[in-house]
């Protein structure tokens, strides 16, 4: 199960990194060891950024199949990522310390 | 189910939830690249069509904001209350807003129920005090209709004091149960409903007369996806016209789709 706002944020970071389209994204999501993520969870948290104008979407003919809608990271996307990303390195550092010795 | 009328029904779906058509052929197109990639079924991968066009045009609706919150319909301040020994409320503050839907989150519990009947006028606080600026409407969780009675029969006897005569409470009854998906003239006796439409007919209660300020207890309960969907289309349009809504609920959906959180 996704957290919602975990996911926006890596999607966000993975864009940081160049433009990449829907599925390309999924396929490394689950190469970060995340699952299959499921694209009933993908595509709309791709939506709700582009729509806040973190991303721009581009639009380039697929190779055979139908078209393919390439996300980009905006200056506004940047800043978002620099804000989010660090509100999570706090919340995760606070729940790393509650879990500090705890056995895994 | 066969990628190509899982599609169909998505743009279907998506239209019906007026997503305008440039958009919806946007999507469809996208989802078709990705089916086509991932090989997978759309069922597995995007779920049901309906609930993944809901989710899409959810995401859609993210820039939905209101209009400049107006003014402070309802105003808590201090609030205390306790159940025997146990404060439930503990100098709790609130502003309310015209034209905002607010969402009230917290454990069972926490004193979500409690609030509301303090702001509805059914219990008094212990401590601190209630302003309220406009009429009220409130939808318990549980309870709230007369079992013998039809839906019709109580839009006539929650009209009346909200000034609607028999005709107008029918009807305005019958426009809100529809924006809720729900036919409630052909509806049999309130005893005879099921959970989730029994919270559909406390909802269309409340709103009768569109009273300035909604207050509604878990009207999640029972709805499926589809109807929670109208059920905050309902609310957004009701805040949109500048009367404002206090939702409690522990659905994690409902955080996105308003417009702030209360915590208890």
């Amino acid at each position: 199960m996704w957290l919602r706002g975990v996911l926006d944020l890596c999607l966000l970071a993975l864009l940081e990194r160049g433009e990449a389209y829907g599925y390309e994204l999924a396929r490394r999501l689950e190469e970060l060891g995340f699952g299959s993520v499921p694209g009933g969870s993908l595509y709309p948290a791709l939506l709700r950024r582009e729509k806040l104008g973190h991303l721009r979407a581009e639009w380039r003919a697929g190779e055979g199949g139908p078209g393919r809608k390439y996300y980009v990271l905006t200056d506004a996307g940047r800043d978002a990522l620099a804000a989010e990303s660090a509100a999570w390195r706090a919340f995760a550092a606070g729940v790393a310390a509650a879990l500090d010795g705890v056995r895994a | 189910m066969r990628a190509r009328t899982w599609l169909d029904e998505l743009a279907h779906e998506l239209t019906a939830r007026g997503v305008p058509h440039a958009q919806v052929a946007g999507i469809v197109v996208e989802t078709e690249a990705h089916l086509h990639e991932a090989a997978g079924d759309p069922l597995d991968t995007f779920g049901a069509p309906a609930t993944y066009a809901g989710a899409v045009a959810d995401a859609l609706a993210a820039d939905r904001v209101a209009t400049a919150p107006g003014r402070v319909r309802v105003r808590a301040r201090g609030l205390g209350k306790r159940h025997g020994r146990r404060a439930v409320l503990d100098g709790f503050d609130l502003d309310l807003r015209a034209g905002e839907a607010v969402l009230l989150m917290g454990a069972n519990g926490r004193g979500k129920s409690t609030l509301l009947r303090i702001l509805a006028g059914l219990d008094a606080p212990d401590r601190g005090k209630v302003e309220i600026d406009g009429s009220v409407g409130y939808a318990p969780q549980h309870g709230g209709l007369i079992d013998h009675l039809l839906p019709a029969e109580h839009f006539v006897l929650f009209g009346r004091p909200r000034g609607l005569d028999r005709r107008a409470a029918v009807q305005q009854g019958r426009r809100l149960a529809e924006q809720l998906g729900w036919d409630a003239l052909a509806a049999p006796v309130a005893g005879a409903l099921s959970g989730g439409t029994r919270q559909k007919l406390n909802v269309v209660l409340a709103a009768l007369g569109e009273p300035d300020v909604l207050l509604l207890d878990e009207p999640y309960q029972g709805l499926d996806l589809e109807s929670v969907q109208r059920f905050w289309d309902l609310l957004w349009d009701w805040r949109d016209a500048g009367r404002c809504a206090l939702v409690a609920s522990h659905a994690h959906d409902a955080i996105e789709r308003a417009d702030a959180v209360v915590e208890l």
